[in-house]
């Protein structure tokens, strides 16, 4: 416990966390601009051509107010918890960048005890800034939800539930960017291949695995389940979309990744000389 | 707990070093080195650049895995301590801090892992001066105040056993002597201190024991005046004179090896000072300068070392 303290301590006494706060904002503003230009759509569309039957029922099942709220209650996840997945790298390689990981394990030898304390102390992060987002989508969202004739739907349990597997993607992806710092040490190369994992992951599969699926068939259009940014996003719609896979594998995946993540960074940790 | 006296809770406080081997690649950097560092003595541990005295430290320190052999700290190894901070302070090259953080702010940290309260951060501070700059960001340190920090973070648990790598880098002649008063002092309350080096002049006024090591292995150990003394030429005269040949003629007869130093002096090995003194005397030669030569640390040192690469 008091090792999560000091690691707690660490990030409190250094500006990354609040300059990185101080992003989130501008970048929370922009995904909201993009949500409230697809809800509006959504609310109501314009003629977009013949759509095939399975596309009709996926933009009725996203037209729906419960989902409208859900996206708009989680909103500033997709580059929130990149932000956040940030965070959890710099918290292992600033160790190494500023020469304190000697310090550090000089104090306590056991290097698994420090691997774990800066899993959770980059999982509190991560929720304190989910929280922060949250408060920020619960001021605004109902506002919105008003001008398009809808209420606020804070009354049903499914978007409180999409709410709650936000925080849990917040809190694994500040995880998995631990168990990512662990396994690139150098501060600019981990960050750098973070992001372009990140929005690869995002874009690349999504294209990729479009082709395929044309190709083979619709299955393969479950695997975009696997690709990390995708199955959070997946985590919080509010209902089940028709032909995508359902919420709760989409946590799965996401924990699977974590623990993967954390469990060969401390492997690694372990052995290494520090020099 | 500041009352100067190590922890009641301390052992020996005894460094034993057993057939310590490091292998990197096809480099042996530390090759089967065994030493013992007493407590109450500063013990200086020198060697060639290149020489894995680093190495050795972070191998005693758990941070370098060992190919072969121990290390052990008051009979046990570093990561086996409970509270390792309470028992050794260590001060090495590569410990840095966050550039963003304050000192205060360093130390505190440490405090929070190692479970030490939170004013010894405040003390310690205090203990190496450096009070006025502890909410300075650690960017703005001079690299002695840097030295200085280590020293602090080295001293917040009040350790028995201290262990510095290259303490004296980058500190002005203030700042060197604040250190070897600083060091002896911490062994004159029956503390532990082992100091990596290679400024050897500066080991000869802080060292009571040296421990030399060169490409991996141990070369020699021992009381500082002991390890000079056991050095094969012992006291050698350096004598000027106008008539060098006639001198060297007249030492002829006495034992004397005489070499002819570039400066144009004469370097005598092998009789005291009155010998020659006498020799000259006797053959009316005039001399303009008499002076017995003491081998120094730096010497030994040179001619234990050498020949063995620093670069392998």
């Amino acid at each position: 416990m008091r090792l999560v303290r000091a690691e707690l301590l660490k990030i409190r006494t250094t500006s990354t966390w609040w300059i990185f706060a101080l992003i989130t904002l501008p970048l929370w503003g922009v995904t909201l601009f993009f949500n409230y230009v697809s809800s509006q759509f959504l609310v109501d569309p314009v003629e977009v051509g013949t759509l095939d039957p399975q596309q009709e029922a996926q933009l009725q099942a996203a037209a729906d107010p419960l989902n409208i709220a859900s996206n708009l209650y989680t909103n500033g996840q997709f580059l929130g918890v990149m932000i956040v997945m940030l965070l959890g790298i710099i918290v292992v390689t600033s160790e190494f960048f500023h020469q304190t990981a000697t310090t550090t394990f000089l104090a306590t030898p056991h290097r698994t005890a420090v691997i774990l304390s800066k899993l959770v102390a980059a999982a509190v992060l991560g929720l304190i800034f989910w929280l922060g987002t949250t408060v920020l989508n619960l001021i605004v969202t109902p506002p919105i939800m008003a001008g398009f004739d809808l209420g606020a739907q804070l009354d049903r349990g499914a978007v409180w539930q999409a709410i709650a597997l936000n925080g849990l993607a917040y809190l694994l992806w500040a995880i998995f960017g631990v168990g990512f710092g662990v396994l690139i040490r150098s501060q600019i190369g981990a960050t750098v291949t973070g992001i372009l994992l990140y929005f690869a992951g995002y874009i690349g599969a999504g294209i990729f695995l479009t082709q395929l699926s044309l190709k083979f068939g619709d299955w393969i259009n479950n695997l975009q389940l696997l690709v990390p940014s995708l199955a959070s996003q997946l985590m919080t719609t509010g209902t089940d979309l028709p032909g995508n896979p359902p919420r709760w594998a989409g946590a799965v995946v996401m924990v699977g990744y974590a623990v993967v993540a954390g469990a060969i960074g401390t492997l690694i940790t372990r052995r290494r000389d520090i020099t | 707990m500041s009352d100067g006296r190590p922890s009641p809770t301390a052992g020996s406080g005894q460094i034993v070093v057993s057939g310590l081997t490091k292998v990197y690649g096809n480099v042996r950097a530390v090759d089967n080195l065994s030493f013992v560092v007493e407590p109450g003595r500063v013990t200086g541990f020198l060697g060639p650049n290149g020489a894995g005295k680093t190495t050795t430290l972070r191998m005693l320190l758990n941070l370098v895995t060992p190919t072969a052999g121990t290390a052990t700290i008051n009979g046990r190894r570093y990561a086996d301590l409970t509270d390792p901070v309470r028992h050794v302070g260590a001060v090495l090259e590569a410990s840095g801090a966050h550039k963003g953080r304050t000192g205060i702010n360093h130390l505190r940290v440490i405090c929070a892992a190692a479970g030490l309260p939170r004013q010894r951060a405040d003390e310690v501070l205090e203990l190496v001066g450096l009070t006025p700059a502890a909410k300075r960001r650690f960017k703005g340190y001079s690299l002695g105040m840097k030295q200085r920090l280590g020293i602090a973070v080295a001293m917040l648990g009040d350790p028995q056993v201290l262990i510095l790598d290259e303490p004296a880098n980058g500190l002005d002649p203030e700042g060197i002597r604040w250190m070897r008063g600083f060091l002896k002092g911490l062994a004159a309350q029956g503390r532990t201190v082992l100091v990596s080096s290679h400024l050897l002049s500066e080991m000869q006024l802080l060292a009571d024991d040296v421990v030399i090591v060169a490409a991996g292995r141990l070369v020699r150990q021992g009381p500082v005046d002991q390890v000079i003394g056991s050095m094969t030429h012992g006291v050698r005269v350096r004598v000027r004179t106008p008539q060098p040949d006639e001198l060297v003629a007249a030492l002829a007869g006495h034992n004397a090896r005489v070499h002819r130093a570039e400066d144009g002096a004469l370097l005598v090995d092998g009789v005291e000072a009155p010998v020659v003194g006498r020799a000259a005397l006797a053959a009316k030669i005039e001399l303009h300068e008499l002076v017995t030569e003491r081998p120094d640390l730096e010497g030994v040192f040179l001619e234990l070392t050498a020949g063995k690469a620093a670069i392998r």
